[in-house]
């Protein structure tokens, strides 16, 4: 994504967090650190960019002198990196939580509209869950702001990438995988603050206190049958 | 002249190796890699014994242990144990190599044995880390300052990007938050009920005493038996302004999605009334009352400069510009002397207690960074520039301040100091970097100061992996005194820091080196030159000189050590330029010096006063690559004829069939030269039979990438061509500038000759082997 250039000049383009998470620990493909002694003290002549010698055979002229080498009539390039890695960023060792954007659950792979009340009805079945030991004003905070998600997600406000990144972070809600769950929230506000600023607090909130409880609340009759009842009718 | 020329190639090649091995394990580059047995030896060497030193570097091969390291028991020593101290196994005693003392270990290291060593007596581990725990650990602290006379869309961007960070904060973190603009305003953050804020009038200095009496913070009918006031940790006291974040986030991310512009009206013709002065001094005055010792982050995010109350840089009259280099040359820069002391006086209260200040700065203009900058430099606080803050620049410079590493825990490290230790042929001069002096007395302080100096300890509020200090050593042996054969001085780093989880730690880092007799074994010593630390370490020395003297005395100064550095290591024939040489080892070292001298760090009227604060600010703080960077770009080629390769900062450089990259460190310029602009333009990428075409032009974005993605602070991205406006960027670097071009000239003081500035490379050259060689130097 482009920076902003009407607000700042030469604005930097915009990398998605999970982006950034996974090359603060990826090694350098092509460390940019070498530099040229000049020519006048080492007594060698001076080098000038092309100077170095090429692995390849010298170009063949192009036939039209407007173009660029055409591909056809020249050797193929050296690689100009030593060996990068197919695909780039995601050959690069594995972050510590999984990177959202690729490990979706199966909504993402199929053309499918992620469902609302599939998300909804895992947030609830974790903020009942919560209802027995967390205070009272909290819980209707959270669940103040789950009804902002579900009314904003209704009403056509929320975008494709934040609805099926929802949908993982409820699967690892569900699994209690709370790390990965906190990790997909993370990667949300900062790549979709504008969209989901208002509500993720709570999400973020939800996951907090629910990876507290004592996992037998999880299960009690009431909280399964808000998933029972919930899902009942759902297709699946 | 072979031999020795082969000679020297092999011995540099192998000091290469050393000089990384070194840097990779210890985190340590030094000047000299051998170093001179006699004091008048080490200043004819023009460079002074000296290192670059990163306390926290990365070290994922390097697990701390659990236990408090062994301090030799002599009182004004207090070394701790390392690889290079002599052990009795049976005796169970060891000596101290820096004062000799014989210690006793501890009972608990009843069981070691020659092959049964703890870890901090193997050379492997000449860098240690240990975790101690010493009472109960200490949550960190984020304090918010937020300016609100923004423009509603960068207001709205700011609230945004806080809301955000709340999700980025250390789980068990304390926040707090103040906004201000025409007044003050502090937020209680309770959890539950109405907010409530109380206010503060934005011209009316107050003490630290008054701003904790005022917030409720000394309360008598809590204090004990001699009045004091409540303890800090005391909850009942803290909690209503510096609250848990996973207890207050949702209320506070309302707090901040509510937040307005200044409501007081700007009239035509007027900046807005903000505060700043105030709004910090009640930051730092909450924190003293309450978190002395610990480790906790101002955060201060202004969208233009003070204009009113202590510390203003410039009255709201939109007329009267603020400050430039010219009216500070002319002395008449009326707030400048009141504000930076006002500010300087801040930043030192801050430092003492162990907290940091960032200060992230989003305007067209000016914002008072000049003035502002101790805050940050002092502390180790970070300083963001950008032009608002609705763009890419800020929003991920700010993200950035969070990031975490491989084990996936905080870069950000509070509370350090550093205390060297150095073997008693050496002393220490001072250091250069974002830190105090802790004033703290010792036998290895010398008497010549260089940076922050007469003292051996130093305070560091803010640190990250990157963080380097430049520290300066003097060598006090005599001339007549006989160095042992084999005799190595010794140099001990200890740091200790509160790591972002909340332990203490201490990292101990033990280096030594062999000293040389001068005479007889310059050409080892040469060979043990690390023309890169040299360079930075000079460059901080002329970066600091500079902040306290005139421009062109320091590019003099600058200029007389590197002919001196010519003189005595330049192989060549009196009076005869052409013969002139210098060997690999310092091969580089004069281009560093010829950039340096055109650096925005030290050439500043090309840039507004701020802007130099800001470059010089990470200068002066960054690592070896990135500094090295900053001093002289690197740039890349790209083209048909083979991979990317270096080349020249030089016009030369710039030929119609490459694209080139240039890495400035605060810029990523990608140029694209006339014929490859031209097929762009023409659209040859998309036509599959010029896919190498394609590959081409793809392949500097993706080197880019990779710097774009890491690098804190954000660089700014300019994608430009031949005869494109941005394509100025390249040209100033490679380009000598376009104004009177003299020869060298004699300097009037003190006669000593110096070198000219904007001449190119090629010309630089010429001048210097000309007064190299010359006798009449």
């Amino acid at each position: 994504v482009n920076g902003n250039q009407e607000r700042g000049w030469n604005d930097p383009p915009q990398f998605s967090y999970g982006l950034q998470t996974a090359a603060q620990g990826a090694p350098k493909r092509t460390p940019l650190n070498k530099r040229v002694p000049p020519p006048q003290l080492t007594g060698s002549p001076c080098p000038v960019p092309g100077d170095f010698p090429s692995a390849t055979a010298p170009m063949t002229p192009p036939t039209n002198p407007l173009a660029p080498p055409c591909s056809m009539n020249t050797p193929p390039r050296p690689c100009p990196v030593a060996a990068p890695p197919l695909g780039g960023v995601m050959a690069t060792p594995p972050p510590p939580f999984p990177v959202v954007e690729h490990t979706d659950s199966a909504s993402s792979q199929s053309e499918n509209e992620p469902d609302v009340d599939d998300v909804v009805t895992l947030l609830n079945w974790a903020l009942t869950a919560c209802r027995h030991t967390v205070k009272k004003q909290v819980c209707n905070d959270v669940a103040k702001r789950l009804k902002l998600f579900e009314d904003m997600w209704k009403s056509g406000k929320l975008s494709l990438p934040v609805r099926r990144r929802m949908i993982g972070l409820v699967q690892e809600l569900k699994s209690c995988n709370w790390d990965a769950a906190d990790e997909i929230h993370r990667a949300l506000i900062v790549d979709h603050v504008n969209e989901v600023g208002q509500w993720m607090v709570g999400v973020k909130r939800l996951i907090a206190e629910t990876r507290n409880l004592n996992p037998d609340l999880l299960h009690t009759q009431e909280v399964d049958q808000s998933l029972d009842t919930s899902s009942a009718g759902n297709s699946d | 002249m072979r031999g020795v020329e082969w000679r020297k190639r092999v011995a540099m090649a192998t000091y290469q190796e050393f000089i990384q091995q070194n840097e990779d394990r210890d985190g340590v580059r030094f000047s000299w890699n051998l170093w001179p047995s006699s004091r008048l030896e080490a200043t004819r060497l023009v460079v002074p014994v000296s290192c670059l030193f990163t306390p926290l570097k990365e070290r994922p091969d390097l697990p701390p242990v659990q236990y408090e390291p062994v301090l030799c028991s002599r009182a004004n020593c207090k070394a701790v144990l390392n690889p290079l101290c002599q052990v009795d196994y049976r005796a169970k005693i060891w000596a101290c190599n820096f004062c000799f003392q014989r210690n006793p270990f501890p009972p608990s290291y009843a069981g070691i044995s020659d092959v049964n060593q703890p870890a901090e007596l193997m050379p492997q581990f000449s860098t240690i880390e240990y975790i101690v725990q010493r009472g109960p650990p200490n949550p960190l602290i984020f304090l918010y300052v937020v300016d609100t006379c923004l423009e509603e869309e960068d207001l709205q961007a700011l609230k945004e990007s806080l809301q955000m960070s709340l999700s980025l904060l250390p789980p068990n973190a304390l926040v707090g938050l103040i906004t201000f603009g025409r007044m003050v305003q502090v937020h209680e953050l309770s959890c539950e009920g109405i907010a409530k804020s109380y206010v503060f009038r934005g011209t009316k200095e107050l003490s630290s005493k008054q701003i904790q009496e005022m917030l409720g913070l000394t309360n008598p009918s809590a204090s004990g038996p001699q009045g004091r006031p409540a303890a800090p940790q005391d909850p009942a006291v803290t909690c209503r302004f510096l609250q848990p974040v996973h207890k207050v986030d949702m209320n506070l991310t309302d707090l901040l999605g509510e937040l307005q512009r200044d409501p007081w009206p700007v009239p035509q013709g007027k900046r807005p009334l903000r505060s700043t002065g105030i709004a910090l001094s009640i930051a730092v005055g909450l924190l003293e009352g309450t978190f002395p010792n610990t480790g906790a982050r101002v955060m201060m995010f202004m969208g233009g400069p003070p204009t009113q109350g202590p510390g203003m840089v410039v009255g709201d009259e939109l007329k009267t510009p603020i400050r430039s280099w010219h009216d500070i040359t002319k002395d008449n820069a009326r707030h400048l002397k009141k504000a930076t002391k006002y500010y300087d006086a801040l930043a030192n209260r801050a430092a003492v207690n162990g907290h940091s200040i960032d200060i992230y700065a989003c305007a067209l203009d000016q914002t008072g960074l000049l003035e502002m900058k101790c805050l940050s430099n002092l502390t180790g606080g970070h300083i963001a520039m950008g032009d608002s803050f609705n763009t890419s620049l800020f929003k991920q410079t700010f993200q950035r301040v969070f990031s975490k590493d491989h084990n996936g825990e905080f870069r950000m490290a509070f509370g350090g100091t550093l205390e060297v230790s150095t073997s008693r042929e050496l002393k220490v001069s001072g250091a250069i970097g974002p830190c105090v002096s802790l004033k703290a007395k010792g036998p290895c302080i010398s008497e010549n100061e260089v940076g922050v100096g007469g003292t051996t300890q130093w305070k560091i509020c803010s640190l990250s992996p990157s963080t380097t200090l430049a520290l300066y050593f003097e060598v006090v042996n005599q001339h007549n005194a006989p160095i042992p054969q084999g005799g190595r001085g010794a140099v001990q780093f200890v740091t200790q820091y509160q790591h972002s989880n909340t332990q203490r730690r201490i990292r101990v880092t033990t280096v030594a080196r062999n000293w040389a007799d001068a005479q007889s074994q310059i050409q080892h010593i040469e060979s043990s030159f690390d023309q890169e630390a040299s360079a930075v370490i000079m460059a901080r020395l002329g970066v600091f000189r500079a902040e306290s003297e005139e421009g062109p005395d320091v590019l003099r100064w600058l200029d007389r050590q590197l002919i001196r550095l010519c003189q005595k290591f330049g192989q060549f024939n009196k009076d005869d330029p052409t013969s002139f040489k210098l060997s690999e080892s310092l091969s580089l070292y004069p281009q560093f010096m010829f950039h340096l001298r055109r650096s925005p760090f030290l050439q500043v009227f090309n840039n507004s006063p701020d802007e130099c604060s800001y470059y010089r600010h990470h200068f002066v703080r960054q690592d070896l690559t990135q500094s090295l960077i900053m001093i002289q770009p690197i740039l890349y080629s790209y083209s048909f004829h083979g991979p990317p390769e270096p080349v020249l900062l030089d016009s030369g450089s710039i030929l119609p069939d490459r694209i080139l990259l240039m890495d400035t460190f605060f810029q990523l310029v990608i140029y694209h030269g006339e014929t490859i602009a031209q097929w762009r333009k023409a659209g040859y990428q998309e036509q599959p039979e010029y896919e190498n075409f394609k590959h081409l032009l793809v392949a500097p974005v993706d080197d880019a990438q990779e710097i774009l993605q890491t690098r804190f602070p954000m660089p700014r991205y300019i994608d430009t061509e031949h005869g494109g406006s941005q394509a100025r960027f390249l040209l100033s670097k490679v380009n000598p500038s376009q104004t009177h071009n003299n020869l060298y000239s004699w300097g009037q003081e003190t006669g000593a000759p110096i070198l000219t500035d904007d001449v190119s490379l090629q010309v630089f050259m010429d001048h210097l082997k000309k007064l190299a060689v010359s006798s009449a130097a």
